[in-house]
Protein backbone atom coordinates (compact mmCIF):
# COMPACT_ATOMS: atom_id res chain seq x y z
CA UNK A 1 0.00 0.00 0.00
CA UNK A 2 1.30 3.66 -0.90
CA UNK A 3 -0.92 5.67 -0.24
CA UNK A 4 0.23 9.06 1.30
CA UNK A 5 -1.99 9.96 3.97
CA UNK A 6 -2.67 14.19 4.57
CA UNK A 7 -4.93 15.25 7.14
CA UNK A 8 -4.47 18.83 6.79
CA UNK A 9 -7.01 19.46 4.34
CA UNK A 10 -9.67 17.76 6.63
CA UNK A 11 -8.14 19.82 9.62
CA UNK A 12 -8.53 23.20 7.54
CA UNK A 13 -12.60 22.06 7.01
CA UNK A 14 -13.11 21.24 10.49
CA UNK A 15 -15.09 23.97 10.77
CA UNK A 16 -17.40 22.77 8.26
CA UNK A 17 -17.77 19.53 9.48
CA UNK A 18 -18.48 20.87 12.94
CA UNK A 19 -21.54 22.61 11.27
CA UNK A 20 -22.73 19.02 9.81
CA UNK A 21 -22.14 17.94 13.00
CA UNK A 22 -24.49 20.54 14.55
CA UNK A 23 -27.04 20.00 12.37
CA UNK A 24 -27.32 16.09 12.88
CA UNK A 25 -27.25 16.67 16.08
CA UNK A 26 -30.42 18.85 16.02
CA UNK A 27 -31.83 16.71 12.74
CA UNK A 28 -31.22 13.64 15.57
CA UNK A 29 -33.36 15.54 18.75
CA UNK A 30 -35.88 17.23 16.46
CA UNK A 31 -36.58 13.72 14.14
CA UNK A 32 -36.83 12.37 18.00
CA UNK A 33 -39.31 14.58 20.01
CA UNK A 34 -41.67 14.69 16.96
CA UNK A 35 -41.53 11.14 17.00
CA UNK A 36 -41.96 10.92 20.79
CA UNK A 37 -45.29 13.12 20.64
CA UNK A 38 -46.52 10.68 17.34
CA UNK A 39 -45.84 7.50 19.26
CA UNK A 40 -47.32 8.96 22.30
CA UNK A 41 -50.60 9.45 20.87
CA UNK A 42 -50.97 6.58 18.54
CA UNK A 43 -49.62 4.56 21.29
CA UNK A 44 -52.88 5.92 23.59
CA UNK A 45 -54.88 5.16 20.59
CA UNK A 46 -54.04 1.83 20.49
CA UNK A 47 -54.56 1.04 24.10
CA UNK A 48 -57.35 3.12 24.52
CA UNK A 49 -58.66 4.09 20.68
CA UNK A 50 -61.39 3.08 19.13
CA UNK A 51 -60.91 0.52 16.23
CA UNK A 52 -60.97 2.24 12.76
CA UNK A 53 -58.41 4.64 14.65
CA UNK A 54 -56.34 1.44 15.78
CA UNK A 55 -56.79 0.32 12.81
CA UNK A 56 -55.50 3.75 10.90
CA UNK A 57 -52.57 3.76 13.72
CA UNK A 58 -51.90 -0.24 12.70
CA UNK A 59 -51.68 0.58 8.93
CA UNK A 60 -49.64 4.06 9.85
CA UNK A 61 -47.12 1.45 11.73
CA UNK A 62 -47.13 -1.54 9.39
CA UNK A 63 -45.97 0.94 6.02
CA UNK A 64 -43.62 2.54 8.25
CA UNK A 65 -41.66 -0.17 9.44
CA UNK A 66 -42.22 -2.52 6.45
CA UNK A 67 -40.26 0.57 3.73
CA UNK A 68 -36.58 2.10 3.75
CA UNK A 69 -36.13 5.11 5.13
CA UNK A 70 -34.63 6.14 1.94
CA UNK A 71 -38.09 5.63 0.32
CA UNK A 72 -40.18 7.73 2.58
CA UNK A 73 -37.65 10.78 2.53
CA UNK A 74 -37.10 10.11 -1.54
CA UNK A 75 -41.78 9.99 -1.97
CA UNK A 76 -41.37 13.38 0.04
CA UNK A 77 -38.84 14.92 -1.62
CA UNK A 78 -39.14 13.65 -4.96
CA UNK A 79 -43.08 12.50 -5.53
CA UNK A 80 -44.76 15.02 -3.07
CA UNK A 81 -43.47 18.02 -5.48
CA UNK A 82 -45.66 16.28 -8.67
CA UNK A 83 -48.58 16.64 -6.49
CA UNK A 84 -47.47 20.42 -6.04
CA UNK A 85 -46.37 20.07 -2.38
CA UNK A 86 -42.93 21.34 -2.21
CA UNK A 87 -40.80 21.44 0.67
CA UNK A 88 -37.33 22.23 1.40
CA UNK A 89 -34.42 19.20 1.71
CA UNK A 90 -33.91 19.54 5.28
CA UNK A 91 -38.15 20.02 5.82
CA UNK A 92 -38.22 16.41 4.09
CA UNK A 93 -35.37 15.16 5.98
CA UNK A 94 -36.91 16.39 9.26
CA UNK A 95 -40.84 15.43 8.37
CA UNK A 96 -39.26 12.10 6.81
CA UNK A 97 -37.26 11.21 9.84
CA UNK A 98 -39.89 12.27 12.54
CA UNK A 99 -42.71 10.24 10.46
CA UNK A 100 -40.24 7.38 10.97
CA UNK A 101 -39.57 7.55 14.16
CA UNK A 102 -43.48 8.05 15.35
CA UNK A 103 -43.99 4.89 13.55
CA UNK A 104 -40.82 2.67 15.72
CA UNK A 105 -42.13 4.88 19.04
CA UNK A 106 -45.51 3.59 18.71
CA UNK A 107 -44.51 0.40 19.08
CA UNK A 108 -41.94 1.21 21.90
CA UNK A 109 -44.17 3.06 23.59
CA UNK A 110 -46.92 0.52 23.24
CA UNK A 111 -44.82 -1.99 25.24
CA UNK A 112 -44.93 0.40 27.94
CA UNK A 113 -48.75 1.09 28.02
CA UNK A 114 -49.45 -2.42 28.64
CA UNK A 115 -47.00 -2.75 31.64
CA UNK A 116 -48.72 -0.24 33.80
CA UNK A 117 -49.27 -2.28 36.91
CA UNK A 118 -53.14 -2.09 37.34
CA UNK A 119 -53.02 -2.71 41.17
CA UNK A 120 -51.05 0.40 41.70
CA UNK A 121 -53.27 2.14 39.40
CA UNK A 122 -56.42 0.81 41.98
CA UNK A 123 -53.93 2.08 45.04
CA UNK A 124 -53.67 5.53 43.81
CA UNK A 125 -57.69 5.57 42.96
CA UNK A 126 -58.42 4.65 47.13
CA UNK A 127 -55.75 7.29 47.80
CA UNK A 128 -57.79 9.78 46.21
CA UNK A 129 -56.03 10.45 42.34
CA UNK A 130 -58.05 11.98 40.16
CA UNK A 131 -57.34 10.91 37.02
CA UNK A 132 -54.57 13.10 35.95
CA UNK A 133 -53.12 12.67 39.20
CA UNK A 134 -52.70 8.57 38.40
CA UNK A 135 -51.32 9.78 34.63
CA UNK A 136 -48.60 12.73 36.35
CA UNK A 137 -47.36 10.25 39.37
CA UNK A 138 -48.27 6.76 38.47
CA UNK A 139 -48.96 6.23 34.87
CA UNK A 140 -46.24 8.49 33.16
CA UNK A 141 -43.41 7.42 35.34
CA UNK A 142 -44.25 3.66 34.95
CA UNK A 143 -44.11 4.04 31.34
CA UNK A 144 -40.80 6.18 31.47
CA UNK A 145 -39.24 3.31 33.01
CA UNK A 146 -40.28 0.78 31.48
CA UNK A 147 -39.27 2.00 28.09
CA UNK A 148 -35.82 4.33 28.66
CA UNK A 149 -33.54 1.96 27.65
CA UNK A 150 -35.31 1.08 24.50
CA UNK A 151 -35.39 4.91 24.09
CA UNK A 152 -33.14 5.61 24.50
CA UNK A 153 -31.34 3.12 22.31
CA UNK A 154 -33.67 4.68 19.15
CA UNK A 155 -32.35 7.69 19.84
CA UNK A 156 -28.89 6.63 19.01
CA UNK A 157 -30.82 5.28 15.60
CA UNK A 158 -32.12 8.06 14.71
CA UNK A 159 -29.21 10.10 15.41
CA UNK A 160 -26.51 8.06 13.32
CA UNK A 161 -28.45 6.03 11.17
CA UNK A 162 -31.39 8.37 10.40
CA UNK A 163 -30.04 11.43 9.71
CA UNK A 164 -27.54 10.08 7.17
CA UNK A 165 -29.99 9.27 5.12
CA UNK A 166 -30.45 13.69 4.69
CA UNK A 167 -26.85 13.88 2.61
CA UNK A 168 -29.04 12.01 -0.19
CA UNK A 169 -30.97 14.87 -0.95
CA UNK A 170 -28.28 17.40 -0.42
CA UNK A 171 -28.79 17.72 3.41
CA UNK A 172 -25.20 19.12 4.88
CA UNK A 173 -25.38 17.09 7.84
CA UNK A 174 -22.21 15.41 9.21
CA UNK A 175 -22.61 13.02 6.52
CA UNK A 176 -23.10 15.44 3.69
CA UNK A 177 -20.92 17.62 4.60
CA UNK A 178 -17.96 14.98 4.50
CA UNK A 179 -18.97 14.18 1.04
CA UNK A 180 -19.43 17.38 -0.20
CA UNK A 181 -16.00 18.44 1.29
CA UNK A 182 -13.84 14.72 -0.21
CA UNK A 183 -15.63 14.95 -3.49
CA UNK A 184 -13.21 18.74 -3.95
CA UNK A 185 -9.99 16.99 -3.21
CA UNK A 186 -10.56 13.62 -3.53
CA UNK A 187 -9.29 12.63 0.65
CA UNK A 188 -12.52 10.42 1.05
CA UNK A 189 -10.36 8.30 3.71
CA UNK A 190 -8.90 11.20 5.60
CA UNK A 191 -12.68 12.60 5.45
CA UNK A 192 -14.42 9.42 6.04
CA UNK A 193 -12.50 8.47 9.00
CA UNK A 194 -12.43 11.73 10.90
CA UNK A 195 -16.16 12.05 10.16
CA UNK A 196 -16.48 8.43 11.91
CA UNK A 197 -14.69 9.38 14.83
CA UNK A 198 -17.07 12.57 15.09
CA UNK A 199 -20.08 10.29 14.89
CA UNK A 200 -18.76 8.00 17.63
CA UNK A 201 -17.75 11.24 20.25
CA UNK A 202 -21.50 12.73 19.31
CA UNK A 203 -23.02 9.26 20.00
CA UNK A 204 -20.91 8.76 22.90
CA UNK A 205 -21.26 12.07 24.18
CA UNK A 206 -25.46 11.49 23.71
CA UNK A 207 -25.45 8.38 25.32
CA UNK A 208 -23.76 9.04 28.31
CA UNK A 209 -26.03 12.39 28.93
CA UNK A 210 -29.00 9.48 28.48
CA UNK A 211 -27.72 7.36 30.70
CA UNK A 212 -27.46 9.51 33.27
CA UNK A 213 -30.53 11.26 32.71
CA UNK A 214 -32.09 7.53 33.09
CA UNK A 215 -29.90 7.10 36.29
CA UNK A 216 -30.83 10.14 37.59
CA UNK A 217 -34.97 10.68 36.23
CA UNK A 218 -36.05 7.17 35.86
CA UNK A 219 -33.76 5.00 38.47
CA UNK A 220 -32.93 2.90 35.13
CA UNK A 221 -29.13 1.57 34.44
CA UNK A 222 -28.66 2.74 30.98
CA UNK A 223 -25.80 0.28 28.87
CA UNK A 224 -23.08 3.27 27.11
CA UNK A 225 -22.01 0.73 24.75
CA UNK B 1 -75.01 4.40 65.84
CA UNK B 2 -72.49 2.19 64.09
CA UNK B 3 -69.21 3.65 62.45
CA UNK B 4 -69.88 1.76 59.63
CA UNK B 5 -72.83 -0.54 58.12
CA UNK B 6 -73.10 -2.60 55.13
CA UNK B 7 -77.24 -3.12 54.44
CA UNK B 8 -77.93 -5.70 52.27
CA UNK B 9 -74.91 -5.03 50.12
CA UNK B 10 -75.16 -6.56 46.47
CA UNK B 11 -72.21 -6.53 43.50
CA UNK B 12 -71.68 -8.68 40.15
CA UNK B 13 -68.29 -9.17 38.24
CA UNK B 14 -70.73 -9.81 34.73
CA UNK B 15 -73.29 -11.67 35.23
CA UNK B 16 -71.70 -13.58 38.25
CA UNK B 17 -73.06 -12.47 41.17
CA UNK B 18 -70.56 -12.31 43.84
CA UNK B 19 -72.42 -10.28 46.41
CA UNK B 20 -75.91 -11.63 47.34
CA UNK B 21 -77.08 -8.98 50.40
CA UNK B 22 -74.58 -8.64 52.64
CA UNK B 23 -74.96 -7.07 56.01
CA UNK B 24 -73.07 -6.03 59.15
CA UNK B 25 -72.20 -3.22 60.65
CA UNK B 26 -68.84 -2.31 63.00
CA UNK B 27 -68.66 0.17 65.91
CA UNK B 28 -65.84 2.62 66.43
CA UNK B 29 -63.08 1.30 67.64
CA UNK B 30 -64.13 -2.20 66.82
CA UNK B 31 -61.59 -4.73 64.93
CA UNK B 32 -64.19 -6.77 62.78
CA UNK B 33 -62.89 -10.32 60.67
CA UNK B 34 -64.66 -11.34 57.15
CA UNK B 35 -63.48 -15.18 57.37
CA UNK B 36 -64.64 -18.02 54.73
CA UNK B 37 -63.45 -20.27 51.70
CA UNK B 38 -61.95 -18.60 48.82
CA UNK B 39 -64.32 -17.09 46.82
CA UNK B 40 -66.77 -16.31 49.37
CA UNK B 41 -66.95 -12.56 48.69
CA UNK B 42 -64.79 -10.88 51.69
CA UNK B 43 -62.15 -9.44 49.54
CA UNK B 44 -65.08 -8.30 47.02
CA UNK B 45 -66.75 -6.24 50.26
CA UNK B 46 -64.22 -4.58 50.57
CA UNK B 47 -63.48 -3.71 47.56
CA UNK B 48 -66.73 -2.50 47.43
CA UNK B 49 -66.64 -0.37 50.16
CA UNK B 50 -63.88 1.94 48.89
CA UNK B 51 -65.54 2.01 45.01
CA UNK B 52 -63.12 -0.23 43.60
CA UNK B 53 -66.28 -2.82 42.30
CA UNK B 54 -69.52 -1.21 41.50
CA UNK B 55 -72.36 -1.69 43.97
CA UNK B 56 -75.30 -2.97 42.14
CA UNK B 57 -78.25 -3.08 45.54
CA UNK B 58 -77.88 -1.96 49.20
CA UNK B 59 -76.22 0.32 50.73
CA UNK B 60 -73.37 2.05 53.19
CA UNK B 61 -73.49 3.83 55.72
CA UNK B 62 -70.76 5.47 57.24
CA UNK B 63 -72.16 7.47 61.16
CA UNK B 64 -75.29 7.31 59.36
CA UNK B 65 -74.62 9.00 56.09
CA UNK B 66 -75.33 6.56 53.13
CA UNK B 67 -72.18 6.66 50.78
CA UNK B 68 -73.69 7.57 47.08
CA UNK B 69 -71.05 5.80 44.87
CA UNK B 70 -72.50 7.03 41.99
CA UNK B 71 -71.48 10.33 42.94
CA UNK B 72 -67.84 11.34 43.18
CA UNK B 73 -67.86 13.71 45.65
CA UNK B 74 -69.64 11.13 48.24
CA UNK B 75 -67.36 9.02 46.94
CA UNK B 76 -64.49 11.42 47.24
CA UNK B 77 -65.55 11.98 50.90
CA UNK B 78 -65.90 7.91 52.36
CA UNK B 79 -62.26 7.40 50.98
CA UNK B 80 -61.31 10.31 52.83
CA UNK B 81 -62.43 7.87 55.45
CA UNK B 82 -61.67 4.39 54.73
CA UNK B 83 -58.01 3.51 53.80
CA UNK B 84 -57.10 0.00 52.38
CA UNK B 85 -54.34 -2.05 52.24
CA UNK B 86 -54.08 -4.89 49.56
CA UNK B 87 -52.57 -8.45 49.80
CA UNK B 88 -50.08 -7.67 47.22
CA UNK B 89 -49.28 -4.26 48.78
CA UNK B 90 -49.76 -2.24 45.65
CA UNK B 91 -46.98 0.12 46.45
CA UNK B 92 -45.56 2.67 43.78
CA UNK B 93 -42.59 0.54 42.38
CA UNK B 94 -41.13 4.31 41.02
CA UNK B 95 -41.05 6.03 44.31
CA UNK B 96 -39.29 6.08 47.33
CA UNK B 97 -40.46 4.87 50.55
CA UNK B 98 -41.03 8.01 52.02
CA UNK B 99 -42.46 9.27 48.77
CA UNK B 100 -45.21 6.46 48.69
CA UNK B 101 -46.15 7.55 52.06
CA UNK B 102 -46.26 11.33 52.05
CA UNK B 103 -47.26 11.65 48.27
CA UNK B 104 -51.53 10.89 48.80
CA UNK B 105 -51.31 13.81 51.70
CA UNK B 106 -49.01 16.41 50.10
CA UNK B 107 -50.60 16.21 46.63
CA UNK B 108 -54.16 15.39 47.07
CA UNK B 109 -54.97 16.36 51.10
CA UNK B 110 -52.49 19.32 49.94
CA UNK B 111 -50.59 19.36 53.21
CA UNK B 112 -47.36 21.16 53.83
CA UNK B 113 -44.13 19.29 52.70
CA UNK B 114 -42.14 18.86 56.53
CA UNK B 115 -45.75 18.46 58.05
CA UNK B 116 -46.66 15.57 55.87
CA UNK B 117 -42.49 14.21 56.06
CA UNK B 118 -42.70 13.98 59.69
CA UNK B 119 -46.11 12.17 60.08
CA UNK B 120 -44.67 10.01 57.85
CA UNK B 121 -41.33 9.26 59.38
CA UNK B 122 -43.62 8.54 62.81
CA UNK B 123 -45.76 5.94 60.95
CA UNK B 124 -42.78 4.64 59.46
CA UNK B 125 -41.23 4.27 62.90
CA UNK B 126 -44.32 2.75 64.40
CA UNK B 127 -44.05 -0.15 61.81
CA UNK B 128 -40.44 -0.48 62.79
CA UNK B 129 -39.22 0.99 59.51
CA UNK B 130 -37.17 3.79 60.36
CA UNK B 131 -34.06 3.40 58.15
CA UNK B 132 -35.57 2.49 54.84
CA UNK B 133 -37.30 5.87 54.20
CA UNK B 134 -34.79 6.32 51.21
CA UNK B 135 -34.73 2.77 50.10
CA UNK B 136 -37.29 2.14 46.80
CA UNK B 137 -40.27 -0.78 47.47
CA UNK B 138 -38.33 -3.72 45.25
CA UNK B 139 -35.24 -3.46 47.74
CA UNK B 140 -37.40 -4.48 50.57
CA UNK B 141 -38.94 -7.83 51.96
CA UNK B 142 -42.73 -8.94 51.52
CA UNK B 143 -42.75 -8.05 55.11
CA UNK B 144 -41.43 -4.62 54.67
CA UNK B 145 -43.41 -3.83 51.61
CA UNK B 146 -46.90 -4.55 53.57
CA UNK B 147 -45.91 -2.50 56.63
CA UNK B 148 -45.01 0.39 54.14
CA UNK B 149 -48.86 -0.18 52.47
CA UNK B 150 -49.92 0.26 56.13
CA UNK B 151 -47.93 3.22 57.17
CA UNK B 152 -49.23 4.60 53.58
CA UNK B 153 -52.88 4.14 54.38
CA UNK B 154 -52.67 5.47 57.79
CA UNK B 155 -50.93 8.93 56.72
CA UNK B 156 -54.38 9.67 55.23
CA UNK B 157 -55.64 9.29 59.10
CA UNK B 158 -58.62 7.16 58.03
CA UNK B 159 -61.00 6.44 60.42
CA UNK B 160 -61.63 2.89 59.41
CA UNK B 161 -58.80 0.67 58.21
CA UNK B 162 -59.26 -2.12 55.60
CA UNK B 163 -57.02 -4.93 55.39
CA UNK B 164 -57.45 -7.16 52.78
CA UNK B 165 -55.51 -10.71 53.13
CA UNK B 166 -52.53 -8.36 54.25
CA UNK B 167 -50.34 -11.39 55.22
CA UNK B 168 -51.74 -14.05 52.87
CA UNK B 169 -48.83 -13.30 50.01
CA UNK B 170 -45.91 -13.14 52.54
CA UNK B 171 -43.45 -16.15 53.91
CA UNK B 172 -44.40 -17.40 57.06
CA UNK B 173 -41.48 -15.87 58.99
CA UNK B 174 -42.51 -12.38 57.71
CA UNK B 175 -46.24 -12.92 58.91
CA UNK B 176 -45.58 -11.70 62.53
CA UNK B 177 -43.98 -8.44 62.18
CA UNK B 178 -47.29 -7.20 59.75
CA UNK B 179 -49.51 -8.95 62.89
CA UNK B 180 -47.30 -6.84 65.16
CA UNK B 181 -47.72 -3.70 63.49
CA UNK B 182 -51.72 -3.92 63.15
CA UNK B 183 -51.97 -5.18 67.00
CA UNK B 184 -50.45 -1.96 68.16
CA UNK B 185 -53.59 0.03 65.49
CA UNK B 186 -55.71 -2.42 67.14
CA UNK B 187 -54.48 -1.33 70.77
CA UNK B 188 -54.66 2.09 69.67
CA UNK B 189 -58.23 1.95 68.86
CA UNK B 190 -58.28 2.05 65.32
CA UNK B 191 -61.66 0.54 63.51
CA UNK B 192 -60.55 -2.23 61.24
CA UNK B 193 -62.24 -4.63 58.98
CA UNK B 194 -60.28 -7.40 58.15
CA UNK B 195 -60.14 -10.32 55.80
CA UNK B 196 -57.78 -13.00 57.08
CA UNK B 197 -56.99 -16.65 57.07
CA UNK B 198 -54.58 -15.84 60.17
CA UNK B 199 -57.45 -17.64 62.60
CA UNK B 200 -55.55 -17.66 65.74
CA UNK B 201 -54.97 -13.52 64.88
CA UNK B 202 -58.49 -12.81 63.79
CA UNK B 203 -59.38 -14.90 67.35
CA UNK B 204 -57.02 -12.57 68.98
CA UNK B 205 -57.80 -9.10 67.70
CA UNK B 206 -61.50 -9.51 66.67
CA UNK B 207 -64.02 -7.95 68.35
CA UNK B 208 -66.39 -9.81 65.80
CA UNK B 209 -66.12 -12.31 63.01
CA UNK B 210 -68.31 -12.24 60.01
CA UNK B 211 -68.40 -15.72 58.67
CA UNK B 212 -68.92 -15.64 54.41
CA UNK B 213 -69.90 -18.37 51.99
CA UNK B 214 -71.38 -17.99 48.12
CA UNK B 215 -71.95 -13.90 48.63
CA UNK B 216 -73.63 -13.78 51.84
CA UNK B 217 -72.99 -13.92 55.47
CA UNK B 218 -73.86 -16.98 57.15
CA UNK B 219 -73.06 -16.41 60.55
CA UNK B 220 -71.69 -13.47 62.99
CA UNK B 221 -70.40 -13.57 66.63
CA UNK B 222 -68.06 -13.36 68.81
CA UNK B 223 -64.81 -15.19 68.16
CA UNK B 224 -64.35 -17.42 70.67
CA UNK B 225 -68.75 -18.56 69.99
CA UNK B 226 -68.22 -18.61 66.48
CA UNK B 227 -64.62 -20.77 66.30
CA UNK B 228 -65.84 -23.17 69.20
CA UNK B 229 -69.99 -23.25 68.94
CA UNK B 230 -71.19 -22.24 65.56
CA UNK B 231 -74.19 -22.41 65.72
CA UNK B 232 -75.00 -22.99 61.00
CA UNK B 233 -73.67 -26.67 60.05
CA UNK B 234 -71.83 -24.31 57.24
CA UNK B 235 -69.62 -22.97 59.67
CA UNK B 236 -68.77 -25.65 61.79
CA UNK B 237 -67.96 -27.64 58.77
CA UNK B 238 -65.73 -24.68 58.19
CA UNK B 239 -64.20 -24.31 61.22
CA UNK B 240 -63.91 -27.61 62.20
CA UNK B 241 -61.77 -27.84 58.44
CA UNK B 242 -59.37 -25.40 59.35
CA UNK B 243 -59.09 -25.29 63.14
CA UNK B 244 -58.35 -28.63 63.30
CA UNK B 245 -54.74 -28.22 62.81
Amino acid sequence: MNYNFQYGVVWDNFGALMEGAWLTFQLGVFAFAGGILIGLLCASIKTYGPWPLRLLVDTYVVFITNTPALIQIYFLYFGLPELGVRWSNEACVLIGLVLNAGAYLTMILRAGFLSVRKNELEAGLTLGFSVVQQIRYIIVPHIAKAVYPALANFFIVVLVMGTSVGALIGVDELTGQAINLSSINYRWLEYFSVVAVIYVVLTFVASVGLALLGRWAFRVRVRIF
Amino acid sequence: MPHLAVNNLRAKYGALEVLKGVSFSIEKGQVVALVGPSGSGKSTVLRTLVGLTPVTGGNVTIHDDKIDYASSGSLRRARDQMAIVFQQYNLFQNMRIIDNVTVAPVKIKKRPKDEARADAERLLAMVGLADKLNAFPDQLSGGQQQRVAIARALALHPEILLLDEVTSALDPELVNEVLDSIRQLAKDGMTMILVSHEMAFVREVADKVVFMDGGSVVEEGLPEVLFDAPKTDRAREFFGKILRH
